[in-house]
């Protein structure tokens, strides 16, 4: 089908469920997309099957046998393997503690097949592309262009002027695209280590980077993951909307 | 409040004491002035001591002295010759009033002193009640406050478990469904073991949308048994089936004693407490092993057992699994199943409680009481009604006949402690 065809050649998933039903569920989803999938129901089996090193992990926080916090923590003592991880919890707590533990990014149960797709592909762009180049130092999403040595943002033609903490701010996104950032990543990366609960902050200037951007509502370049953090994406581009 | 009308009784109780020793000498006095001439001045002396000892003890050690002084002159003046003078004659005289002095004053602060500490006593008493009761307040309030914090907690514990138990089900079936809207290029085996877990997985979410009702139902009181003749190898046939798709990899054995008599129970309510013990049982036997369901019967009852072949449950958690919202340590189960049964087992006056397999696993055994003769008839006439449908209904009923019909009045059945 189309959509085989734009998989990278021999990616394999490890993912890691301990509820058959949704186990088969994305083992028959991912190989009907031609990745090759390793699947397995307990925590000891995904540190173990991680070590022959797939392309994405995608693991449940709730697993019985091990902590799913834990599991990020002992995956990235050793590996930058991207890490997206499920969770069927109410809270954020959760969630947040895996994606500070180094998780790249969450997904809340019930999900769709097309938005996990979306974030395996996501996942393995960061895989392949890893961190910018440093002798390159403009950044490119979508229309949006952010050149990190001369502090200029442009949105197509248009030349965005940002304060140093906007430009900060979008800096760290831009680096990291499609991946959700806590709310205490960005605040220690772009204010400092002392900080890491003054949320307050990242709405004023999420809102402030939105209406510079020029960030349509509807279809944000910006956007915010409630109560975990922000993530930047390319509106047009339909690996990010689903 | 209370220290203030201590005082006033102190003050009070003072002049009160001095007034009645006044009284009492003066009437004392006279009543012995006519007997002046045969009575002696110690006899005077010893029964003017009498009006101190009253003062002491009504009035404590002020008004005890007051009386005594008073006393002392009295008899100086009245009794000790020469009467009608304070007139001291020789050593004899003053010795005389000297000794009534200070014996006087002596029993009157001695009787004062013991009537204080009996007094301070009853006050320390009256405080510590007073105390007490405060503590008590106090200890309620406390327990008030900790049990609103505990049900806030159980509130949200509540909130948690349903929405995990919601939401897995759940998971499955939007991802299958999206998967398939998407066009995912699945072979048919696949695809058909897909539809097949996107179908077991709504009957899940069925069963725990069931079992949350009926756990409202439990915890508002009203979970009313509504009952016929059930006959419990139909029941138990009927849910294996139903059930089969949860025991993949297992084998599920079914016995249930030949004679079995009819159970006078409702249907769905036993449909359900058998549907939460297989499935729980259906979560914890592996791969390989046996789930048998027996049951059979004595004068006392029906005994229904679900046995696995798991990890069991450790004698510490035996009671506790029956709590609603208990998950056992990494358990995924709904935490409710087992607080429904226990319900369900007690609103037909039976129990339930676990016990460990021999050879290791969980044995849930639930004992359904026999009920009366008059019961059992109730019983079998629903049962030849209902029977038409199945072929063997009447012969049951002719057996239950016989034999008791089982479940107890639901009058005196407990509803269970939610």
């Amino acid at each position: 089908m189309a959509e085989r065809a734009m998989v990278e050649p021999s990616s394999t998933i490890l993912v890691v469920d301990d509820e058959p039903g949704i186990l088969q569920a994305l083992e028959a989803g991912l190989s009907a997309r031609g990745y090759d999938v390793v699947a397995t129901e307990s925590g000891a089996g995904a540190l173990d099957a991680v070590r022959r090193i797939p392309d994405v992990v995608v693991l449940d926080l709730g697993l019985p046998d091990l902590d799913g916090v834990e599991i990020c923590r002992r995956i990235r003592s050793w590996t930058d393997i991207p890490i997206i991880v499920l969770s069927a919890d109410g809270s954020d707590d959760r969630k947040v503690a895996a994606l500070d533990e180094g998780a790249d990014d969450y997904i809340t149960k019930p999900f769709s097949m097309p938005e996990l797709l979306a974030r395996v592909r996501v996942a393995l762009r960061h895989r392949t592309q890893a961190t910018p180049e440093p002798d390159a130092p403009v950044l490119q999403l979508g229309d949006l262009s952010v050149d990190l040595s001369l502090y200029r943002v442009r949105v197509g033609d248009r030349e965005i002027d940002l304060t140093p903490k906007e430009f900060a701010f979008l800096a760290l996104l831009v680096r990291n695209p499609g991946r959700v950032l806590t709310h205490r990543a960005i605040l220690q990366q772009v204010w400092g280590p002392d900080y890491g609960t003054e949320t307050q902050y990242l709405r004023v200037y999420a809102s402030q980077l939105r209406k510079k951007l020029g960030d349509d509502p509807a279809r944000p370049r910006l956007v915010t993951e409630p109560g975990v953090g922000y993530r930047l994406v390319d509106p047009d581009d339909e690996a990010s909307h689903w | 409040m209370v220290s203030m009308r201590r005082l006033v009784v102190r003050g009070s109780s003072t002049w009160m004491g001095i007034v009645v020793g006044l009284v009492l000498v003066a009437g004392l006095t006279a009543m012995l002035l006519p007997l002046r001439r045969h009575v002696d001045e110690a006899g005077f002396a010893l029964v003017l001591l009498l009006p101190v000892v009253v003062s002491g003890v009504i009035g404590a050690s002020r008004a005890a002295a007051v009386t005594g002084v008073v006393g002392a002159a009295v008899f100086s003046y009245v009794f000790d010759p020469p009467a009608g003078e304070f007139k001291v004659r020789g050593i004899d005289d003053i010795l005389a009033l000297v000794v009534f002095l200070t014996v006087a004053v002596t029993v009157g602060l001695l009787v004062a002193a013991e009537s204080d500490r009996r007094r301070a006593a009853e006050q320390r008493a009256l405080e510590v009640q007073a105390l007490y009761l405060r503590n008590q307040e106090l200890a309620e309030e406390a327990a008030r406050a900790q049990l609103l914090e505990r049900v806030d907690e159980h509130r949200a514990a509540i909130m948690r478990s349903v929405s995990h138990d919601l939401r897995t089900p759940l998971a499955t079936i939007r991802a299958v469904a999206s998967d398939l809207r998407a066009g995912a290029a699945h072979d048919e085996r696949t695809r058909d073991n897909l539809l097949d877990s996107v179908c077991a997985e709504a009957e899940r979410l069925d069963r725990i949308v069931a079992n949350l009702l009926s756990m409202s139902r439990i915890e508002a009181g009203i979970l009313q048994p509504s009952r016929q003749a059930v006959d419990l190898e139909e029941l138990v046939a009927d849910r294996v089936r139903r059930l089969g798709r949860l025991f993949e990899g297992r084998t599920v054995r079914v016995g249930l004693a030949p004679d079995l008599p009819l159970v006078h129970a409702d249907y769905t309510l036993l449909d359900q407490l058998l549907t939460n013990l297989l499935e729980n049982a259906a979560r914890h036997a592996p791969v390989g092993t046996e789930v048998a369901i027996t049951s059979d019967w004595c004068e006392r009852g029906v005994h229904i057992r679900v046995v696995d072949h798991g990890l069991g449950v450790p004698d510490e958690e035996a009671e506790k699994i029956f709590e609603p919202f208990q998950r056992g340590a990494g358990s995924a189960s709904s935490g409710v199943g087992l607080a429904i049964c226990r319900a369900i087992a007690e609103a037909h006056g039976g129990s339930i409680h676990v016990e460990t397999t021999p050879g290791g696993g969980a044995t849930f055994v639930v004992d359904l009481p026999a009920v009366s003769a008059d019961a059992a008839d109730t019983g079998v006439e629903h049962a030849e009604l209902d029977g038409t449908h199945s072929d063997g209904a009447a012969a049951k009923a002719a057996r239950a006949d016989s034999v008791a019909a089982v479940g107890a009045d639901p009058d005196d059945a407990g509803v269970g402690d939610g």
